[in-house]
């Protein structure tokens, strides 16, 4: 399926330029009184929404920016924003 | 759909209001695990509930390949047991699958590789598990169409060979595996939609589908690619598993060339002759997670790059058919099979990838005797959901594999 991305910097280019970075999970969890289960759901756990998530991108064969999208994972296609932050 | 003849799994029932056991997802474990439940445990009472059509997901898209030459201790005996079964349901269900063990030849191009296969040899043949190194001269002894010489991009060292491994038919194994279970009294309800389980006090309660709720104390949900999205939807439990498009495609039909499956890690690429002659070839999965179950020409080209240079002979021929299915991929390449844990009757088997066709009859057969007895066989035991807090991942492959799907 064809994917095209939005980079900040560079703007729409071939999805394949970028590497996927994950699912949008918060701040990382600070370390005092650390739970194995939250580090846990931090690092290996995910939503697999069937619809709009909010994840991130690297522009790997680009300028190298981190940066935030919304796209529905049923179609590949950007989307403005989540449902849930309408 | 316009015949007239009834399908071998039953003519349609209406849906009870209660059930003992309800599957949700018509694939390959759900319906080995309700055979199962009949066959070795006299639970019949059981509904299987699938929103399309059995063998719409994985169960009909994925390319039929069965091996146990897995890389850990845990995983093999599993495989392996699988893989033993395929003649056994043959004869039981009174259905041919059409097994072909024609053996898979898993290729290997460089030093390091040849390596990391005696590892995995060492632990197959401690399982008993037939598998050995050779050499390059002899896979082409195996394989004359092999392109053995030193002028590709990754020439080929040597290989790791597992006769007993090989093809099964897959819808065959759907089909026969549906009416295994409808004989002893299963119901499968197909067009049929789980929208939520409903629990109380820590215990499953009901299941509410597009056609009415249905009481019931056990609930299974093994929905292939869909069920980290279900599980987490319906209950609020949050799974390790990335879910990918993977896709395959066949080349027109050709005479008989390929006598074994032949893959290669460096390639991404794996391709065996069917019996309709047809070259068909799996490709690695998508690098960014989506439902799609849509094909692309990124992977179209990559396939015949990679097919024309270790098997030269097929350059100029032409891909018939390609498509996509879902692969739900686990950060240590190992399900996830797990019950009475969240709360009491919930039961999940998942997180297969792209192995869960050669492991259903295993799995199929170690779930139902998870459910019937409350009691985590053995068998079951590493594959807890609780590894990933514990950080006893499994070692599947050589290199902990983030997916962010790079590999
Ligand atoms: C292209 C491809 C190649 C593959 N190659 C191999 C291979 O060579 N060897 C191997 O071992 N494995 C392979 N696999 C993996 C294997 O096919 C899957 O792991 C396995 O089929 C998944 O398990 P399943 O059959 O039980 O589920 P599936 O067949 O995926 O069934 C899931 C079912 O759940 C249903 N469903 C979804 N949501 C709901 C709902 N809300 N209510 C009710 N039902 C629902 C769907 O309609 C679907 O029918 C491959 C997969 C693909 C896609
Ligand atoms: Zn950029």
């Amino acid at each position: 399926m064809a994917l095209t991305i939005t980079c900040p910097i560079c703007g729409k280019r071939n999805g394949y330029e970028f590497k996927f970075g994950g699912e949008e999970r918060g701040p990382r969890p600070d370390e005092k009184d650390l739970t194995p289960e939250a580090w846990c759901d931090y690092v290996h756990m995910n939503n697999c929404v069937a619809g709009v998530q909010k994840e991130w991108w690297f522009h790997r064969d680009g300028c190298g920016s981190w940066f935030t999208i919304h796209r529905d994972t049923t179609t590949n296609f950007e989307v403005e924003k989540a449902e849930a932050e309408k | 759909m316009f015949s007239k003849q009834k399908p071998l799994w039953g003519k349609k029932k209406k849906l009870k209001s209660s059930y003992d056991v309800v599957l949700i997802g018509g694939g390959l474990h759900n319906l080995a695990t309700a055979y199962y439940l009949a066959k070795n445990h006299g639970v019949t009472d059981i509904a299987i509930i699938e929103k399309n059509f059995i063998g719409f997901g994985g169960a009909g898209r994925n390319t039929a390949i069965v091996r146990a030459n897995q890389r850990t201790q845990h995983n093999v005996p599993l495989y392996k047991e699988a893989l033993d079964l395929w003649p056994v349901l043959t004869k039981e269900l009174d259905y041919n699958l059409m097994f072909n063990n024609c053996g898979n030849l898993n290729l290997m191009h460089s030093e390091a590789a040849m390596k990391a296969a005696r590892t995995t040899i060492s632990t197959a043949q401690f399982h008993g598990v037939e598998s050995h190194l050779i050499d390059a001269k002899e896979a082409k002894e195996l394989v004359p169409a092999l392109n053995i010489s030193d002028d590709i991009t990754f020439p080929i060292h040597g290989a790791m060979f597992h006769p007993p491994g090989g093809i099964v038919r897959h819808d065959a194994v759907v089909w026969g595996l549906a009416k295994g279970a409808a004989e002893k009294g299963v119901e499968i309800h197909q067009q049929t939609e789980a929208l939520a389980v409903g629990t109380k006090n820590g215990k499953v309660t009901s299941v509410t589908t597009s056609e009415g709720v249905i009481n019931t104390k056990q609930v299974l949900i093994s929905a292939g690619g869909y069920s980290a999205g279900l599980i987490n939807g319906m209950l609020g439990i949050k799974l390790p598993i990335s879910v990918l498009t993977i896709q395959a495609m066949v080349t027109q039909p050709l005479k008989p060339l390929l006598n074994h499956v032949v893959s290669s890690g460096a390639y991404h690429c794996y391709a065996n002759q069917t019996l309709k002659g047809e070259i068909a070839t799996g490709a690695h999965m998508d690098p960014w997670p989506n439902y799609t179950n849509l094909s692309t020409a990124h992977f179209i080209k990559h396939q015949a790059e990679a097919l024309c240079e270790f098997l030269p002979c097929l350059k100029g021929v032409r891909f018939m058919r390609i498509w996509g299915g879902l692969a739900d991929m686990t950060p240590d390449m190992a399900p996830i099979l797990e019950g009475n844990n969240h709360f009491d009757g919930f039961f999940m088997n998942c997180g297969w990838g792209y192995f869960g066709f050669k492991s259903c009859s295993s799995a199929g057969k170690y779930m139902a005797e998870y459910m019937a007895t409350n009691h985590c066989p053995d068998m079951l035991k590493p594959f807890a959901l609780k590894r990933y807090e514990e950080h006893k991942l499994m070692g599947e492959t050589a290199a902990l594999v983030s997916y962010s799907p790079d590999n």
